[in-house]
């Protein structure tokens, strides 16, 4: 199997000369789940859309499981589990026949994992599709998408109109779908919290690019704010290797770094004669900071 | 050992990563003896799912624990907690005395005394110290 199940490179596309993707590059390997955050606009929808070649870029290229997305193959499409953010379903046909009727699509279909989905989430078999709320046809698409269980499942939005309980679900869900380290989750998400369970990676779309990839552990641990104290004032510009955020008040100084080691605690303490203390920072702080608005 | 996964509380949505919430709380497991030298830890698929966390965090938070040297991994069983340090060999032991032999036996050849009677001298130092034929651990090694 493929060591790195999406190879996104420069890829760019504009809507009515509006520059929505400007040169995103993302390697992703097998076996991550990731978080894809971003602002509302950033561009996450067109770019989970670009890679599932649904949408063309203007430029750059976009590989899934080997495969260009301009031009998947059936294998590949049998190994793609995909939920996108407004659902459009059979309406006329019953839960229980759309469920049968999108099995034999795939011959690796799981029926007794969907029987145990269909349970655990209460999706009304007997009930007619358009009858559903939006959270139910959000949560009969998902159990559709992981039915043959996928080498790579890609979720627009999959938890905004879920309630909390039905969210904590889905998150077992993709744990479950996750567990053999063998495939691969993409997921977009302005919800930071319901990432931190599950995520291996986190994607940060900024400016029409990724402004940061990197494992959440590794993130959590490199990404810190630090609190300090002088005996003097602080200059109004903080010069800090890796700076995102500073606040200044005369002997007290705020600032957030990207990569905090011992020896750039040593330094500022040096430097400025100051007090130094590391405070940890969750991931929506993070996000917030790594889209400069700490 | 299932139940140990009780024991562990996680909060995703701290700042701190949650494989260090895990090695955090095995330390303080180990050091209150809620869990005892030896005894098993749930296995990695089994915290994972009780925490509802991704299985490569609780495998990261084993391994770092098993280089830190608090788990030890029984193959076929699972991680276990290692017993705590046990005395260095006496080959390691002897290794560490040797900087302070080497100019012992310099100053008792510059003195002319003969390999029994540096012997000899040794032992009659150790005669004054009573207890130190009743120290521990003379077997290992």
């Amino acid at each position: 199997m493929e060591q790195i199940a999406i190879d996104i490179a420069g890829l760019t596309k504009s809507y009515d000369r509006k520059p929505v993707l400007q040169g995103v590059d993302l390697r992703v390997p097998r076996g991550a789940v990731v978080g894809l955050m971003g602002m509302n606009g950033s561009g996450k929808s067109t770019l989970i859309k670009c890679l599932l070649g649904l949408v063309r870029p203007d430029g750059g290229s976009a590989r899934l499981l080997g495969d260009d997305s301009r031009n998947l193959s059936p294998e590949v499409k049998r190994r793609l589990g995909y939920v996108p953010q407004v659902v459009h379903q059979l309406d006329w046909m019953k839960v229980r026949h759309l469920i049968q009727y999108t099995s034999t699509f795939y011959p690796d279909w799981d029926e007794r994992w969907v029987s145990e989905l269909v349970e655990r989430w209460r999706v009304p078999l007997s009930d007619r599709v358009q009858a559903l709320s939006t959270g139910q046809l959000q949560t009969l698409a998902i159990v559709l998408a992981l039915g043959h269980r996928p080498d790579l499942m890609v979720l627009d939005e999959p938890v905004a109109s879920l309630d909390p309980v039905a969210r904590r679900d889905f998150l077992r869900s993709i744990l479950e779908l996750a567990r053999d380290g063998n495939r691969t989750v993409l997921f977009s998400t302005h919800i930071s919290s319901d990432l931190e369970r599950v995520a291996t990676h986190v994607a940060i779309l900024h400016a029409g690019r990724i402004a940061s990839f990197s494992e959440l552990d590794e993130l959590k641990d490199r990404v810190k704010r630090l609190r300090m104290r002088a005996i003097d004032d602080f200059p109004r510009e903080l010069d800090i290797p890796g700076l995102l955020t500073a606040k200044v008040d005369g002997r007290s100084a705020l600032a957030t770094v990207s990569t905090v080691t011992p020896e750039l605690l040593d330094e500022l303490a040096e430097r400025y004669q100051a007090e130094v203390r590391v405070e940890d920072l969750n991931l929506e702080e993070i996000f917030v900071e790594l889209n400069g608005h700490g | 050992m299932t139940d140990a996964s009780l024991e562990f509380e996680i909060q995703p949505n701290s700042g701190v990563p949650i494989y260090r919430q895990i090695m955090d709380q095995v330390r303080a497991l180990i050091a209150s003896r809620r869990l005892p030298q030896g005894a098993l830890l749930p296995s990695i698929r089994q915290l994972a799912t009780d925490l509802e966390v991704n299985m490569m965090t609780v495998s990261k938070a084993y391994a770092r624990l098993e280089a830190d040297g608090a788990l030890e991994r029984v193959r076929g069983t699972g991680m276990r907690v290692r017993p705590p340090e046990t005395l260095p060999t006496v080959a390691e032991r002897q290794e560490e005395l040797a900087p302070l032999i080497e100019p012992l036996v310099t100053r008792a050849m510059q003195l002319g005394l003969t390999e029994p009677q540096l012997i000899a001298s040794v032992r009659s130092h150790l005669k004054e110290r009573q207890s130190w034929n009743k120290s521990p651990s003379t077997s290992r090694g």
